[in-house]
């Protein structure tokens, strides 16, 4: 029995020293003086466990899958690379915060524990392999969440965020659950692998309520990865939180979300059923519109963290295009997807959170004249924002590519010309930043952007697999691939 | 003697990183970097011509390695007969424009830079042989545009720039739907973004179902690439970027603008959508003439109403390239040649008005034939500047399609091709040459001619770098006007192919 348990334990470790850095920094914080240095330990420390959790992460990424705690967690290349990705976003976030002056100083140590807590949150998502796992890791990703977003505690907007977002996220939450116990009702265990069983056998009455126990199971999820039509919360929240919070909100509990609807729709309806046709065709309608609103809405904005959200939920729309097809080539292309959007979005909020610190604003004109002012800083966010608009040779265009080539390799001709359109808006609203940095003329008397070169370097390191994945990503795409082909 | 190519490809490139290092301080050492860079390149191409095989249809200088190996994607590059006469053209018009752009003295680093990336996407979207490897070239080519309109263009240039940008971006989405589909299509196999595997009709009985229906595939896929070329040309009703780019892109930019990225567009019917897509290409040529010459028609009367002579003459191109389209159309042989001639013709003719134009409006700052008060912009410049005077009139007549100029040569061709399939669009394209000649004619009698306008009192003529740039495109338009066969025998045998595969599929 022990030494089961140490053996599932050996599969666990990156998550084990997450949970312990957490607690570690618990109490670090408590002894925390406000001189200085000491704070800069911390985060060097936090930092630094955090990237070694990638050793343990490479090693699981080519080990066989395996189940652990009796049924509860699966450790597959493909949750593992999902995090992978969610530990670099958080370490992204995390060094982000150090420099913000969004989160209060007395704070900040608060945000890197909190991020950490979210952090297992979406591991534990990731590898879930009954509902009830999956529902804790939701849970535990929500709860911090809510008060990350409220992080900035003496601005209403952040109070907003905050109180938004835990009501939202309570009742999404507790219509996912409703769904899971009818689907429990039905077929009478909460084991992804036993409920595929039931499911094949299903007749009348029984099938209509699976059918809309999903629906709401969807709920769930479509909240945390913010799809149309649950994502009117995103726009408030990551505009009332402080902007590393946004960064962070837009890259991990977003891809945890993902990955528990990806391994949903693969190990549920991987077959030709009834309900699977149906879960293709809510997929396809709830893509087509989450991309559309997410970028129609983008256009308006003025407020950069805001244009950025409704970007995240174009991206998403683009993401769930991946499920549709329900094969290992989707999730190739998602995973795919998912580590470039990761380094573009980091890069986009590290150089709008140093110019709203500077300007004490967040709107579009922050960005008036950076060529003249940064010419480093405005060629990479400039590069980035065609980078998320598609263009190539920047690595935005490989993940949109293969999301194309995967639904027209299904032969989905019409969602493919609804994305080819949206793709095209979503160029006009990336277009209209870029022009503000460059094309604006400076106003003299405007101070020059000082950016550290301790950040200055993140922002390069950040932007040179943006640029090398798009010429040459065959190796990540081979190891998307062979992350992919585990997932069943 | 294959890598040539790749020398011509990434030459511009390495000049690039060049003018990158050197100081920004040094004006000077950076328009030097650029010109070498050029030079070297323009003398490279003339080696290109020499070394070519006129015999043979088949792909030269071919380079093929793999990139990514395991989606079939190659880095394959080659040129044929109607590559080459596009691949000289865009050397020689860089040159002549790093000439041209002596004058710009606002970051000259960032625009050289981008200048010469612009001339290193164009060759690689001209050499390109493979479809994945071709649509970042036709991608990457807008970066560097958008930036040298946004920047250095005119009042409105963030609006032009934007709606280039837009535009071509809108017509090249479909085109990589286009583009994925025939890879699928084929068996997604080791050939399937090779865009010469794909010739000769191969697609003629698949199908594909789109919103329920189904559709022939070769239709719906002809039309996706229509779209995205016929942008880039443009055809009606798909022009209306063109004359707020080129009225706003510095002039250098507007002469690679008409001089060679125009001829992208009408390059992709050629090499892609034509003999990839040959059943849908000649049932839908009536369309495809109809079209051309609409913006042969359309594109002379809205030159003609301008006041802007620069517009005008961006208006003009809409119009010349309208006749490239009635030329593709024909699918003959005097048809298709005559419309590559074309293509090398007005990039060579149009350069010269807008390098001209340049020329002007840096002595008068601004461009009014008429101004926007009534009263005129220019007169009388036929006395106050004689060897601009000169030049202007040979540009002007080789525009028009004076006979011994170059574009009488190929707009003859033209209509010899295409009356032998559309009796009633020739003879209703025959007016559009007309009306070309009345608003060039009537431009050059506003301007140069009537008594000496006060404001051009003071205006110098051509200096000798001016003269020394000028110089070798009126060597082009008045050769290639009397002795078009060096460019004819280059492509008659890629283009004879060409009409002898859309032959098989005409009735």
């Amino acid at each position: 029995m022990i030494q089961q348990l140490l053996g599932f334990l050996s599969y666990y470790i990156p998550e084990l020293m997450c949970v312990v850095l957490m607690t570690t920094l618990l109490m670090a914080e408590a002894a925390v003086k406000e001189e200085h240095g000491s704070r800069d330990k911390i985060y060097t420390y936090a930092l630094a466990v955090l990237a070694l959790t990638l050793i343990p992460l490479f090693q699981n990424l080519s080990k066989p899958p395996v189940i652990i705690f009796h049924n509860a967690v699966t450790i597959d290349a493909f949750s593992t690379m999902i995090k992978i990705i969610m530990v670099l976003g958080t370490m992204g976030s995390i060094f982000l915060s150090r420099s913000s002056k969004d989160i209060y100083t007395n704070l900040k140590s608060e945000f890197a524990i909190m991020a950490v807590g979210v952090l297992i949150g979406g591991m534990l998502l990731a590898s879930a392999n009954n509902m009830l796992t999956l529902y804790l890791g939701i849970e535990t990703l929500s709860i911090l969440s809510y008060v990350m977003s409220s992080l900035k505690r003496d601005e209403a907007t952040s109070a907003e965020a905050g109180m938004k977002y835990a009501l939202y996220g309570g009742l999404t939450a507790g219509v996912m659950l409703y769904g899971i116990s009818h689907l429990y009702g039905v077929l009478g265990t909460i084991q992804f692998s036993e409920m595929i069983g039931g499911l094949g056998s299903l007749e009348g009455t029984n099938m209509m309520i699976v059918m809309v126990s999903f629906l709401l199971f969807f709920a769930g999820i479509g909240y945390k990865i913010s799809c149309f039509p649950f994502h009117m919360w995103s726009p408030d929240v990551y505009q009332g939180a402080p902007i590393p919070v946004t960064s962070f909100f837009s890259i991990v509990p977003k891809l945890g979300g993902l990955a528990a609807l990806v391994r949903v729709s693969m190990v549920f309806f991987n077959h030709e059923t009834i309900i699977s046709v149906s879960w293709i065709g809510l997929m396809l309608v709830i893509s087509a519109m989450t991309m559309t609103v997410g970028n129609v809405t983008a256009i308006g904005q003025t407020s950069v963290k805001r244009m950025l959200a409704f970007s995240s939920i174009g991206h998403i729309g683009m993401m769930i295009l991946g499920v549709v097809v329900l094969n290992d080539v989707g999730v190739r292309a998602i995973l795919f997807y998912g580590i470039v959007y990761m380094f573009m979005t980091l890069i986009a909020f590290y150089i709008t959170s140093h110019l709203s610190d500077m300007y004490g604003t967040d709107s579009i004109d922050v960005f008036k004249g950076l060529i003249y002012k940064h010419p480093l800083m405005a060629i990479i966010m400039a590069s980035v924002l065609f980078s998320l608009a598609g263009m190539p040779p920047f690595s935005g265009f490989i993940a949109k590519f293969n999301i194309f080539s995967v639904i027209i390799e299904k032969k989905y001709y019409g969602i493919a010309l609804v994305a080819a359109v949206n793709s095209v808006i979503a160029l006009y609203y990336y277009m209209k930043l870029a022009k503000t940095m460059i094309f604006g003329e400076m106003k003299s008397d405007e101070k020059v952007a000082g950016f550290t070169t301790a950040n200055q370097a993140v922002i390069v390191a950040l932007f040179i697999p943006v640029v090398f994945l798009g010429i040459f990503w065959e190796k990540v795409m081979i190891m998307s691939g062979n992350a992919a082909i585990f997932i069943k | 003697m294959s890598g040539i190519l790749n020398w011509v490809l990434w030459l511009p490139i390495i000049g690039m990183v060049g003018v990158l290092l050197t100081p920004k301080e040094n004006e000077k050492a950076i328009k030097l970097v650029t010109l070498v860079t050029t030079a070297i390149t323009l003398l490279l191409t003339i080696v290109l011509y020499l070394k070519f095989d006129t015999n043979t249809p088949d792909m030269q200088f071919v380079f093929k390695i793999p990139w990514i190996a395991q989606f079939n994607i190659n880095y394959s590059l080659g040129i044929d007969g109607i590559t080459l006469p596009m691949t000289f053209l865009n050397a020689l018009l860089f040159f002549i424009c790093t000439l041209s752009s002596w004058t710009v003295h606002k970051s000259p680093k960032g625009y050289f830079a981008l200048l010469l990336m612009l001339q290193s996407t164009v060759f690689g979207v001209f050499f390109s042989l493979d479809f994945f490897l071709f649509y970042v070239y036709w991608e990457v080519m807008l970066l560097p545009m958008f930036f040298l309109i946004g920047i250095w263009g005119g009042e409105n240039r963030e609006y032009a720039a934007i709606k280039f940008f837009l535009y071509t971006f809108f017509g090249s989405i479909f085109m990589l739907v286009g583009i994925i589909a025939l890879y699928y299509a084929s068996g997604a196999g080791p050939e399937s973004f090779n865009i010469l595997a794909h010739q000769g009709g191969k697609f003629v009985n698949e199908t594909l179902t789109i919103f329920g229906h189904t559709i022939s595939f070769e239709k719906t896929m002809f039309w996706f690439m229509f779209l995205g070329f016929a942008i880039k040309v443009p055809v009606f009703p798909f022009h209306t970027w063109l004359p707020h780019a080129h009225v706003q892109a510095p002039t250098a930019v507007s002469v690679i603008l008409a001089g060679v990225l125009l001829k992208m567009g009408t390059y992709g019917f050629l090499r892609i959508a034509f003999p990839i897509f040959p059943a849908a290409a000649v049932e839908y040529s009536t369309i495809i003439a109809v079209l051309g010459l609409i913006s042969v028609i359309y594109g002379a009367f809205c030159a003609m109403a301008q006041d802007d002579v620069k517009k005008l003459v961006a208006y003009s191109s809409v119009s010349h390239m309208g006749f490239v389209m009635l030329g593709l159309s024909a699918m003959t042989v005097q048809g298709m040649n005559g419309a590559v001639l074309q293509m090398f013709n007005h990039g060579t003719s149009t350069a010269m008005m807008f390098l001209l134009i340049g020329i002007l409006y840096e002595r008068s700052h601004h461009r009014w034939i008429v101004k926007p008060d009534g009263s005129k912009g220019f007169g009388g410049l036929y006395t106050k500047l004689p060897k601009y005077s000169v030049v202007f009139i040979i540009g002007m007549f080789a525009s028009l399609g004076l006979p011994g100029l170059s574009g009488f040569i190929s707009e003859a061709l033209i209509f010899l091709g295409i009356y032998q399939r559309f009796t009633t669009i020739t003879v209703i394209a025959v007016v559009g040459l007309l009306i070309g000649a009345a608003y060039l004619l009537w431009m050059f009698k506003r301007m140069f001619f009537g008594e000496v306008n006060p404001e051009c009192e003071e205006y110098e003529d051509m200096d000798n770098r001016e003269v020394f740039y000028m110089l070798p495109l009126c060597a082009c338009v008045i050769f290639f006007g009397i002795f078009p066969a060096p460019l004819l025998n280059v492509m008659k045998a890629s283009v004879g192919q060409l009409v002898d595969l859309l032959a098989k599929f005409q009735v």
